[in-house]
């Protein structure tokens, strides 16, 4: 789906996007990176000014075309953005700048293994010899720990959750069993039923914001709260990168969320009892909203997306174990996890606890923008 | 000039704070107790000869007679001397409005105000424990003893404070920092001086007499640190009227960008989280809160607003009033109806008028209240502060700094209650402020945008660290 901007130059953002995301070694906000830094490369404009205007434009149109899962990316976009202004040695020297820029992106991306080894390397002395993890979908950052400790001789198994709609934990099942790591896929709904048997809960993440908390995979916070009714620690491995300025109040307060989500079909007739119905100025708190048209974002959940799982065998024949398309379609992908669920975060930038998450965000925000 | 003139040598130490803490210090509890003894004999003598002073009771607040405070050895001037007060208070010591009852009978007796008043004094001095909560002011304390020029625009500034004619930590700052500007510019080099040197000291009975009044605002202190900052830089080869300038200019910016256009960038930053259909509820009255509602509804947004008040001093009418006025469907009730109501709430704004070092935030009383019961009920609590009212404080309850409110407006006899206030078992509390732990509070809105209350501490540091100013606690 490739649209022509509007500001008369030719770079196409959305397009860089895709060429660059496809790489499987390189994270969303990664190829957001690469793409602006593309844009700079090939602009034709010639002021510091101009560059900035169109590297916010540009980021602003990639974030409304990914809106239903942008937070990841709304972070690189956003981190891009400070690191260029934060740079201030170049003066006049505008191709100085640019190529500066360029070099900086083209270095980070080859590096994004060095920033998991280092990340893998802080969270090593957490993994200890026969301990079981729980994870949730798939995390490259995470893989990479758990092979880290396994080629260093620890035994360890694993419980991945199958993590529906999409189905990603499937994928770290198969790289783990490759390598020889004992790997039980379980149900999203068996979290609380394994959880006894688990040691430490690690998680990626898509960001991490700055309340201290994480927008993870839809089923993330489910794990975290158990995990912490359980008293087991939850870690979160996150690249700096991955780190924004957002402050979620609720899970209705993401940017991904919208009113499709959670909202009820009207069937045929509407109630008239209107007990369920809010009264007309007096709003209630997350009132579900009613919806008389099943349309929903393109982008969500068409029937390919859904992944095929063997079939279980105690299901009757006529019963599909997919839901219908409609529904699916009322339903997130990304939720929100309170910092009070959070044990620790590793970082390149070190290893966190979720009030530290914060004060370093604040200290460099400030440092940015003086 | 100072507003109060003690009437002899014997009562100087009483009505003289300054000078009487210090010699309090010195002073074991025993010896207190035996001048105090001293004291009130004296006062009683004065009293008998002279029985036009039986109106040093009535708590007139043009009083004339400025010659005896009311609450002479009462009146809290510091710890070491409310605690010897309170110790003898707790004996049935005549008090002089007792003497003077007994001493003119034919008067008719003292007139139930003076007895009310009266009361209060014994009943104020009763409160050990909250003896360290600074109480009101009454006209003839204010600036008691206090050294050194007093400009006008600061004595009207003092009187307007203890007449809580002007609250609000942001009020207040303004209102101290532009009675400061006339005061600068009135100020006059004295011959070998030097102005970075002179006015600072120039200065101090002022801010002095401004707390006399009232306890200083965290705000007030944030801004007078600076200004003593600046006062300190100014060169020695800058002429006076253009070093006077300059520190005006400099008090103009820290109005503009501390407060005015702070306030400005929290409202951009608290807007996204007011959604249309909101129910969103609020203490009292907070200036920047206030501001951010007016501001979000002329932009468009549709929601509506439950203002919680309480008593005594009813802010939130002064809120209720000015939303109404914008348009805004409002709901008014009393903190004890929050209960009820808090299901329906969606979010929770509060103003601050200071935020400690680990978070939590000391606000007008009820606030901890109502962010107790709204983090219970997973309601966010948003609290809107500028960054220039951080302390350096670190404080774990409401208890150890607060403030009282006057005594009589808590049991008004209109209300037909006023007997009680006659019973000499009843000890009345009305503290101002309390402490909402940082727990219970979800996000600060500042200026610098939305944080955690636990990461305040790395702002501030970095804050004035950037400018090589200390905070001081």
């Amino acid at each position: 789906m490739a649209h022509k901007e509007t500001t008369g130059s030719k770079f196409d953002i959305i397009a860089a996007y895709k060429s660059f995301v496809n790489d499987p070694d390189i994270s969303m906000p990664v190829a957001a990176m690469q793409s602006l830094s593309e844009l700079i490369a090939q602009t034709e404009v010639a002021t510091m000014f101009e560059l900035m205007e169109a590297v916010k434009d540009a980021a602003t149109r990639l974030k409304r075309h990914y809106s239903h899962n942008s937070v990841s990316l709304s972070a690189g976009c956003d981190v891009f953005y400070q690191f260029i202004s934060s740079l201030r040695d170049f003066g006049q020297d505008f191709e100085g700048f640019k190529s500066h820029i360029i070099a900086a992106v083209r270095e980070y991306a080859q590096n994004t293994k060095q920033v998991k080894d280092t990340i893998a390397n802080h969270v090593d002395a957490f993994i200890q010899d026969d301990s079981v993890i729980l994870t949730h979908g798939y995390s490259r950052v995470v893989v990479n720990a758990l092979l880290m400790a396994h080629n260093k001789g620890r035994r360890i198994s694993v419980y991945v959750t199958e993590t529906r709609p999409r189905g990603l934990g499937i994928k770290t099942h198969e790289i783990l069993t490759a390598k020889g790591i004992p790997c039980t896929i379980i149900l999203d709904s068996a979290v609380a039923y394994t959880m006894e048997k688990v040691d430490i809960v690690m998680v990626g993440c898509e960001a991490v914001v700055e309340s201290g908390g994480i927008v993870n995979a839809i089923g993330s916070c489910q794990i975290a709260m158990l995990a912490h009714a359980f008293h087991k620690p939850v870690h979160v491995l996150a690249e700096s990168y991955k780190w924004t300025r957002l402050f979620p109040l609720s899970q209705y307060d993401l940017p991904t969320h919208n009113d499709h989500i959670l909202s009820f079909d009207l069937v045929s007739t509407p109630p008239t009892s209107g007990t369920n119905s809010p009264l007309p100025g007096t709003p209630r708190r997350h009132h579900p909203v009613l919806r008389t048209s099943d349309t929903m974002p393109s982008l969500l959940f068409t029937a390919t997306s859904v992944p095929k799982v063997p079939p279980q065998p105690s299901f009757s024949s006529s019963m599909s174990n997919v839901m219908p398309i409609n529904q699916a379609g009322r339903n997130p992908e990304v939720d929100y996890t309170p910092p009070e669920y959070i044990t620790l975060l590793f970082t390149d930038a070190g290893i966190l606890t979720p009030e530290g998450i914060s004060s370093y965000l604040v200290t460099m925000s400030l440092r940015s923008e003086s | 000039m100072s507003a109060t003139e003690p009437a002899g040598p014997a009562l100087e130490d009483a009505s003289n704070p300054q000078d009487g803490v210090q010699t309090r210090k010195q002073l074991t509890k025993a010896e207190r107790r035996e001048l105090q003894e001293r004291q009130r004999a004296a006062k009683a003598a004065a009293t008998a000869s002279n029985p036009s002073n039986k109106s040093q009771n009535q708590k007139t607040p043009q009083s004339q007679s400025n010659k005896q405070p009311k609450k002479d050895p009462t009146s809290v001037a510091g710890p070491s001397g409310s605690s010897a007060t309170a110790t003898s208070g707790k004996k049935p010591t005549p008090k002089p409005g007792r003497d003077a009852d007994k001493i003119a009978p034919g008067a008719g007796g003292m007139d139930k105000g003076d007895k009310i008043a009266d009361l209060e004094t014994q009943r104020r001095h009763q409160t050990r424990i909250f003896a360290h909560f600074a109480s009101p002011k009454q006209d003839a304390q204010i600036g008691a003893g206090i050294k050194g020029e007093i400009h006008p625009t600061i004595v009207r500034l003092g009187r307007q404070f203890a007449d809580m004619k002007i609250v609000g930590a942001n009020a207040r700052c303004i209102a101290m920092l532009v009675a400061f500007k006339a005061v600068i510019q009135d100020y006059v080099t004295p011959p070998n001086q030097t102005l970075a040197r002179d006015l600072t000291q120039y200065l101090s009975p002022q801010i002095s007499y401004l707390v006399s009044a009232r306890p200083m605002a965290v705000s007030m202190g944030n801004a007078i640190r600076e200004l003593k900052y600046h006062i300190s830089v100014v060169s020695i080869d800058v002429p006076e009227q253009d070093a006077k300038d300059h520190l005006c200019e400099q008090i103009d910016t820290y109005i503009s960008h501390r407060i005015v256009l702070a306030d400005s960038v929290i409202e951009e930053y608290a807007m996204p989280k007011i959604q249309n259909g909101a129910v969103i509820m609020t203490f009292a009255r907070s200036s920047v809160v206030e501001r951010v509602l007016i501001s979000a509804w002329s932009r468009g947004k549709r929601f509506s607003v439950k203002v919680v008040d309480s008593a005594p001093l009813s802010e939130g009418r002064k809120m209720l009033s000015a939303l109404l006025k914008a348009g805004i469907p409002c709901t008014y009730l009393l903190v004890n109806g929050i209960g009820s109501l808090i299901s329906t709430v969606s979010l929770v704004f509060l103003g601050a008028h200071a935020i400690n070092s680990n978070g939590s935030v000391y606000s007008r009383a009820g606030t901890a209240l109502v962010a107790m019961l709204a983090k219970e009920h997973s309601v966010p609590v948003l609290v809107l502060s500028e960054t220039y009212k951080y302390s350096n404080n670190l404080q774990l309850d409401s208890f150890t700094k607060n403030e009282l409110a006057a005594l009589s407006d808590t049991l008004q006899p209109p209300n037909g209650q006023g007997h009680l206030l006659s019973q000499s078992s009843l000890q009345i509390i009305n503290p101002l402020y309390d402490l909402t732990p940082h727990t219970h509070i979800t996000v600060l809105v500042t200026e610098v945008g939305l944080i955690p209350p636990s990461a305040i501490s790395t702002l501030a540091g970095l804050r004035d660290k950037d400018k090589g100013l200390q905070l001081a606690v």
